[in-house]
């Protein structure tokens, strides 16, 4: 579906990225983990072309429009209606406005929005926000979706719950996602493969994790899994040590 | 909370009449020279009678025609020159120094040279309120196109959006907010120009009028006069403030 290769991304200077090279296959969900300051979301950026890149490139196996991005903040249309942001999307591609409207609203009471078409997002708390910005996204049944720590601002029960209920339709839409994170937990309990990637400047790929917790998968219950300690501890050290700048002691 | 701000106005109101009912009395009395300060029965009554001569009809329509012509071009000109300095820095380079400079200084002090150039009729009016908002209205879209919320574009474009889906969806709306914003302030200018540059030369319109009462020392119908303007001026920034709240009404919270 997705692959990396030999990114380096730079805006003068020494080169956030290095040579990365990571892949995301069919129906595959990915997690990029690394410090902060490591360059992650440049990954992102560089492969909807937000960003270009100083070397390397990007394979994608649909076209670059068909990517689905989550981002960091919940940035909506203030002018628009829930409804008309949701629709948003399905208007750039030409679809007629009550037609748009309908799987807007279709979307919207799948997210848990039902009722706040009319309403503007300056009306609505963060959470809410997060739900109609991934409506905003999933209403386009994008193939690969890339996730840019989405849930970071929200509180920790609104942000399992979220994780949880995106984990669902992803699972059910075979969606491919590249979920970019600082958040180990996570990173190990959503995805079937991990990334590390190290301290920047010049951050690169330190590792790929294989996470063999079956799906579909439930937040909390994948914690139980024996999987997940052995894992964290893994990725706790090789983060720790990404950590560390190169020849000072860890 | 509808009833106490209710009553604050109720109490706004009261204030309002204890003064106009003080200066009556003080006026009537002698406390204060009715020379100076007519007891205001007399404002209203040379208010009456500007109105009931009909003798206030032409000059009313200069003042406003100077106005409004002046908002309307000013308005346009503000946003034309204003996006072609957002979209060339060849052109924002030249007009950045002359609309700082006009910014800096009190326009209405380019009223005289109006007047030289373009004679003491309609066109140095119009002249001198279209510079006061052409400048005003310029420096809201020249910010509002360069401030423009990048997460928003950003967000456009990964959802599909071309430059045209751009400019829809983000710049135009954006930039209304900025221009409807400084609406207000506008309306304020386009007055003060149209009533400053008939007080400095001119046969008609308010500002004439005010010139005149002010030549013949008659307070009376000075005052009636600005409370004229006064009253026609709220009554254009009520009307601006309605279609700000209803043009942005998405920046109202729930």
């Amino acid at each position: 579906m997705l692959r990396v290769r030999g990114l380096t991304v730079g805006f003068g200077g020494a080169p956030v990225l290095a040579d990365v090279h990571l892949e995301v296959r069919r129906g595959e969900f990915v997690s990029l983990i690394g410090p902060s300051g490591s360059g992650k979301t440049s990954v992102l950026r560089a492969i909807t072309g937000l960003l270009r890149p100083l070397s390397g490139g990007v394979e994608l196996d649909i076209p670059t429009r068909d990517v689905g991005f989550l981002f960091q903040d919940d940035a909506l249309l203030p002018w628009r209606t829930v409804r008309e942001n949701v629709a948003l999307g399905l208007r750039f591609r030409g679809v007629e406005a009550r037609e748009a409207g309908a799987r807007a609203d279709r979307w919207l009471s799948l997210v848990g929005m039902a009722g706040f078409g009319d309403r503007y997002p300056r009306q609505l708390s963060g959470g809410q926000r997060k739900r109609v910005a991934i409506a905003q996204v999933l209403v386009l049944e994008p193939p690969l979706l890339l996730m840019d720590e989405p849930f970071a601002s929200l509180d920790a029960i609104v942000r399992t719950r979220l994780t949880q209920e995106l984990l669902g339709w992803v699972e059910r839409e075979g969606i491919s996602v590249l979920l970019v994170t600082h958040d180990l937990e996570e990173a190990i309990g959503v995805s079937d493969a991990v990334y590390v990637l190290s301290q920047g400047p010049g951050a690169r790929i330190r590792a790929r994790h294989e996470v063999a917790i079956p799906r579909p998968r439930d937040v909390l219950e994948s914690r139980r899994h024996p999987e997940f300690d052995t894992l964290l501890r893994r990725l706790w050290d090789e983060l720790s040590d990404a950590s560390t700048p190169a020849g000072e002691p860890a | 909370m509808t009833s106490i701000s209710s009553r604050r106005t109720i109490r706004r109101v009261l204030a309002l009449l204890t003064l106009v009912a003080l200066w009556e009395i003080a006026s009537r009395t002698g406390i204060v020279d009715p020379f100076y300060a007519p007891p205001p029965s007399r404002v209203v009554s040379v208010l009456v009678s500007l109105f009931a001569g009909g003798a206030i009809y032409p000059h009313l329509e200069a003042t406003f025609l100077a106005a409004l012509v002046g908002l309307g071009a000013g308005v346009v000109l503000g946003i034309a020159l204003g996006f072609a300095a957002a979209l060339s820095p060849v052109i924002a380079d030249l007009l950045e120094p002359v609309m700082i400079l006009l910014n800096a200084v009190p326009r209405v002090i380019l009223a005289p040279l109006f007047v030289i150039w373009l004679g003491i009729d309609l066109a140095s009016k119009v002249a001198l309120s279209l510079i006061l908002v052409t400048v005003l209205i310029f420096f809201a879209v020249y910010t509002g196109i360069r401030e423009v919320d990048q997460k928003l574009v950003e967000r456009v474009r990964t959802l599909g959006g071309g430059r045209r889906e751009l400019i829809r969806e983000v710049y135009i709306p954006s930039l209304s907010a900025w221009v409807v914003g400084n609406l207000k302030v506008a309306v304020g200018f386009a007055f003060t120009g149209a009533v400053v540059g008939e007080f400095v030369a001119s046969s008609r319109g308010l500002g004439y009028l005010l010139q005149f009462a002010q030549s013949t020392y008659n307070a009376g119908q000075t005052i009636a006069l600005i409370v004229l303007i006064m009253a026609f001026v709220l009554v254009l920034f009520n009307l601006s403030e309605r279609l700000e709240r209803r043009l942005l009404r998405w920046r109202e919270g729930g």
